[in-house]
């Protein structure tokens, strides 16, 4: 299924190569390199390219290419999926998904690879169980292994592998049990001219962090699961509970996982927390323009609006900005276009505002559309959706554990949207 | 850098490795051993360290075990002799106490892939499929599939493949599905593995168990399994009904497509199937992942080929972000195209008028089309859009504009007037050659309205001698020649200059050889030259191309979950830029499958009826066009906007893929226009040559 995989950094160096059959030699990826030439920015470069003998299916993710190469027909997204799973995994273990530390950890990353395929066919990709075959490097082992000559591979089989509950490793122990759960919620948003909202939609992730001994079953419920439309669970929920009874009740796996994403797009459940008032002119004389902007708290549900960043891509033609900020501070980058105000924690009591001109290119014409803004935010302790966690409760068990719950709102692609051409 | 100092590496590798102080430290041996694999990543030719290598792999240390087995298996097939001398080792391991140094060493045996390493691999293999470790079991499995893969010709072992089908049964899911997809290459050349009922059964009880990999696999071998009764059908789907809505998108992806396929007599219920998915496809749409979001989008075009308005009231789930790269935003324009209808059109337009102006040359082209193509259904609103956007004079922007405009006018020639109109003075923009192209074909074609007609061609005439594109002199000459024809007083000068340029100074033989039959088309007088220049004006087909009646699932259900459907906008995309639109678009798709099959003498039946409708209220004919299509009636002509009486040829046909006949209506609407607040909507074929008439056929 999968012949080969290559990795590529930012600028079109291949630094790895693995092939789980035939070796297929470099030169296949001209024709990647062809089109990423072609595409000038690398997120521009499409996930599938056909070539005379192969299809190369490509990801891009921190700025790195995981390009495989197929030679029949597949299913794409098995692939993608698939090829995102292995950054994944080097994620896991190694903290980043980056060039340097790939390189840095050539060996674990070749046994990993060697374990998650065999014969092009997905073989071992949950993590609990590539961690007991492979274990993760840290540097406590790093130097211990420098001193004993211990290695890094578990020399016992996955014991995991053949539970009833394959992605929870038998036999944990911990002296302080805890689980911990963060609620993070982020807003994408697009909103008008005149402010009304034209698109919003609330995406959540419930992330987990269970550190709990033997083997637990627990219950999580919330106090409106009927706001959430749709949803995807980790294997472990038992989904026919959700189904009849709305509660999330699950066998954890160990250590930190995601334990649900979903959705909130009914508009009218989608509250917008801050407000913007913004007045962006350009003259017809002069060359120069006149830029206001001030943001308000919204629907906020009390809690304090923090991280508050507003960026604006300019038109072409603005050369520089001479702005003065009542609160925070901006940068104006000249090569990009783009102004960034970082404004910080919102004070409802003293609006923040930016205002000042701009100056124009010397007898270009006039813009002629207005540029929009996108808005980064941050609400602690605040799911903007209203969903509350009511009780966690365990079974199986004898002890107490910790529990917590963190709620956290962040904004999307918060963008609003000024268009006046024409 | 390796590419330079690879020679001294080696030399300097092979120091190390055949140091014995170093063998016998463990841990510089190992790290010596690691700079060896590193220089190989970064492509330094490491094979002349074979023998050295072989030596290392004689060792109870894993991990250097696991080292020396990555190199060997890249350069084995450059030293097949020496590769021999590794089989002892790797033999020697497949009996060790521990089952990871089993299956590693067996798999590594495979790997090595040379066809003289057979006869020793067969052995370990076939106790492997014995051994009472699953992770033994499933390397071996798979090792069949490899050494079968090696020597594809030689006869395959009965007994092991029967043993590879008991395997089947094995408890652990992973060997199973190994099993599966071992069989699958062995079995190639007679179509796979035998799907029969008991292990269909076997194989959907056991699905839960898999990981999504494995689902993904026995849900792609099942769509091989024909059941054998509806009852068993129905079980079988509503077994699967879980895995329809997976939030895995391929394991839903895998699910529909089986499903499609067990359902291929069952429309009604692919269709079903089709509405069920669409909550699970829309999330992969709004996914993390941006090729997965894209390989979604590219599906639900499919969907909508069957169920145009199944995401109709999720069309803003298709509005682009700032920041998503440019595949994504060109196809999210392509289904918000196929999603346009009365109530979101003015929100789809606008928003559509915003990306015309992204940063992406491409991008904004592709909008740019996209409104031209909403174009057809809504020919008003479009056109002040399109024209607005002359005003930017961007070349990219007014280029694409022009050839949209082209196409449009092709298809809606009411729409002329309005762009004929604004064409006056964009010739100043246009820089590329597929915009001028597009805008000499529009004077040549409807030269006598735009009154700076002739001033333009003269601009382009008087810089022929520095024109570089061969399609711009050819459309410039049919152009000058058409104009001609409708204005030659002014014209006749600059065309006389322009063929003698072309016949006696031009050196490429296209466009000598067009200017040398002109001049002799002229020779033949005027009528003869009119007869072969004035052609259509318009498709043929009309107003047929619009809105595009409903597939049936079955035309797409074998293309659905491959890489097919994210293949085929890079087609599309490529047409956009092509020539002049008679050239190119005179093979009328939708009529392809009528022209063999429509043959008079199998017309059976001749219903012929007439309808006349009180009054209707007053519209316009492009929301008469619209509201029709989408009650799937389609338009073939209709006479121009204001003339009296105003006709409309019509046809529908009904769309049962499985039927052995269907019907094909044709009809004329008229309006006389007697009185402004009545109309009259004749089906029939009783007075004044109106007429509806049904055809029976055979298809």
């Amino acid at each position: 299924m999968i012949h080969s995989l290559f990795l590529i950094n930012h600028s079109g160096d291949i630094f790895l190569e693995k092939h789980w059959k035939s070796v297929i030699s470099r030169s296949v990826c001209d024709y990647f390199f062809e089109v990423k030439e072609k595409a000038v920015d690398p997120e521009n470069v499409p996930p599938v390219l056909q070539t005379p003998h192969h299809y190369l299916i490509s990801i891009y993710r921190g700025k790195l290419f995981f390009l495989s190469v197929v030679q029949t027909e597949v299913p794409p997204l098995f692939v993608i999926e698939f090829l995102h799973r292995v950054a994944d995994t080097f994620q896991d273990y190694f903290g980043e998904c980056s060039e340097g530390v790939i390189k840095d950890n050539l060996v674990t990353v070749y046994e990993l690879l060697e374990e998650m395929l065999d014969n092009g066919f997905p073989l071992a990709t949950e993590s609990n169980v590539l961690k007991e075959m492979i274990r993760p490097p840290n540097i406590l082992r790093s130097v211990v292994n420098t001193l004993t000559g211990g290695s890094n591979v578990g020399d016992t089989l996955p014991t995991g592998q053949l539970s009833n509950v394959p992605w929870r490793r038998a036999g944990v122990k911990y002296t302080n049990n805890e689980a911990y759960f963060d609620v993070v919620e982020e807003i994408d948003a697009i909103l008008d001219k005149s402010g009304t909202t034209v698109f919003a939609e609330i995406q959540g992730v419930v992330e987990a962090c269970v550190r709990l001994t033997g083997m637990p079953d627990l219950t999580l419920s919330f106090m409106n699961p009927r706001l959430l439309d749709d949803m995807s669970f980790h294997p472990c929920v038992r989904f026919k509970r959700w189904e009849s009874e709305r509660v999330l009740s699950f066998i954890p796996p160990d250590g930190n996982f995601t334990l649900m994403t979903y959705h909130v797009s009914s508009q009218n459940l989608v509250a917008i927390p801050v407000y913007v008032k913004q007045n962006i002119n350009f003259f017809e004389t002069g060359s120069c323009g006149r830029l206001d902007i001030t943001i308000g708290p919204k629907q906020n549900m009390g809690k304090t609006v923090e991280g508050l960043m507003v960026t604006i891509h300019m038109p072409k033609v603005v050369l520089s900005a001479n702005l003065t900020a009542t609160q925070g501070n901006y940068t104006y980058d000249l090569t990009t276009k783009v102004l960034v105000w970082d404004i910080g924690k919102l004070n409802p009591q003293k609006l923040p505002n930016l205002r000042g001109s701009l100056s124009m290119q010397a007898g270009a014409p006039k813009p002629e559309e207005n540029p929009s803004l996108n808005i980064d935010l941050k609400i602690q302790q605040l799911a903007i959706s209203g969903l509350k966690v009511s009780r966690l409760d365990m079974y199986g068990e004898k002890y107490k554990p910790f529990k917590g719950v963190k709620y956290l709102t962040k904004a999307g692609k918060f963008q609003r949207l000024s268009l006046s051409f024409l | 850098m390796p590419y330079l100092g690879g020679e001294e590496t080696v030399r300097e590798l092979r120091r190390a490795l055949s140091n014995p102080n170093v063998q016998s430290d463990q841990l510089r041996y190992r790290n010596t051993i690691l700079k060896v694999i590193r220089a190989m990543s970064q492509g330094v030719d490491m094979s002349g360290l074979f023998s050295e290598m072989v030596k290392a792999c004689a060792t109870v240390d894993v991990v250097q075990k696991k080292l020396v087995y990555v190199f060997l298996c890249s350069y084995a097939a450059l030293n097949p002799e020496l590769s021999l001398l590794v089989i002892n080792t790797l033999r020697k391991d497949c009996q060790d106490p521990n089952p990871m140094v089993r299956s590693l060493a067996l798999r590594n045996m495979t790997n090595l892939r040379l066809p003289s390493l057979v006869e020793y691999v067969e052995q370990p293999l076939a106790a492997g499929l014995r051994d009472r470790a699953a992770c033994v079991r499933r390397v071996a499995v798979l090792g069949w599939a490899k050494l079968h893969n090696l020597q594809a010709s030689s006869e395959i072992d009965a007994a092991v493949v029967n043993e590879l089908y008991s395997l089947l049964r094995d408890p652990d899911p992973v060997v199973m599905v190994n099993c599966l997809r071992a069989l699958e290459e062995i079995l190639k050349d007679e179509g796979g593995v035998a799907i029969n009922k008991p292990i269909t059964h076997h194989l959907l009880n056991r699905l839960k168990e898999c990981d999504i990999w494995g689902q993904c696999q026995v849900l792609r071998v099942l769509q091989r399994y024909r059941p054998q009764s509806e009852d068993e059908l129905f079980d079988i789907l509503s077994l699967l009904d879980a895995s329809l809505v997976s939030p895995h998108p391929p394991i839903m992806a895998a699910t529909l497509s089986l499903f499609l396929s067990l359902c291929s007599g069952q429309p009604a219920v692919s269709l079903a199937a089709l509405e069920r998915v669409r909550g699970p496809l829309l999330a992969a749409c709004g996914s993390g992942s941006r090729e997965m979001r894209f390989t979604a989008l590219c599906h639900i075009q499919l969907l909508l080929r069957s169920i145009p308005g199944l995401m109709g009231a999720h069309y803003k789930r298709f509005f682009c972000g700032y920041a998503e790269p440019a595949y994504i935003k060109q196809r999210k324009m392509q289904v918000l195209v196929e999603l346009v209808n009365d109530e979101n059109v003015a929100m789809l337009l606008d928003e559509l008028k915003g990306y015309c102006t992204d940063v992406n040359a491409e991008t904004a082209q592709a909008a740019i089309t996209a409104i031209g193509r909403i174009g057809r259904s809504y020919s008003d609103r479009c056109l002040e859009i399109l024209t607005g956007l002359l005003g930017l004079k961007q070349d990219h922007i007014t280029s694409a504009v022009v050839q949209t405009m082209r196409d449009l006018v092709w298809v809606c020639p009411q729409c002329s007037d309005t762009v004929c109109f604004a064409l006056e003075g964009c010739e100043e923009t246009l820089q590329d050659s597929q915009g001028r192209q597009a805008l000499l074909w529009l004077l040549g074609v409807y030269g006598e309205r735009v009154s700076s007609a002739p001033y333009t061609l003269e601009v382009f005439i008087d810089g022929v001698r520095s024109e570089a594109s061969l399609g711009v002199k050819m459309e410039l000459l049919t152009a000058t020649m058409r104009l001609f024809l409708c204005r030659p007083a002014e014209t006749q000068d600059m065309l006389g200059r322009l063929l003698h340029y072309c016949i006696e100074e031009e050196t490429d033989m296209c466009v000598r050889d067009q200017a040398l039959l002109y001049y002799r088309l002229l020779h033949c007088g005027i009528e003869e030259t009119r007869k072969v220049l004035q052609g259509r004006r318009s498709d043929p087909s009309l107003g047929v191309l619009i809105g595009r009646p409903a597939e049936p699932v079955s035309q797409w259900a074998r293309s659905f979950n491959t890489l097919e459907p994210l293949r085929q906008g890079s087609i599309e995309t490529e047409s956009v830029s092509r020539g002049s639109p008679e050239h190119t678009m005179f093979d009328p798709k939708p009529n392809a499958d009528l022209s063999n099959t429509l043959d008079c003498s199998r017309i059976e039946k001749v219903h012929s009826e007439c309808v006349r409708c009180p009054t209707i209220p007053r519209c316009s004919p492009q929301s008469l066009q619209a509201a029709m299509q989408l009650v799937n009636i389609q338009t073939l002509a209709f006479t121009p906007p204001q003339t009296l009486p105003w006709r409309v040829y019509l046809y529908t046909h009904t769309c049962l893929d499985d039927a052995p006949h269907s019907t094909l209506i044709l009809g004329e609407l008229l309006y006389t226009g007697e009185e402004p607040q009545k109309a009259e909507v004749h089906k029939g074929s009783a007075d004044g040559g109106v007429g509806a008439e049904g055809i029976e056929d055979d298809m």
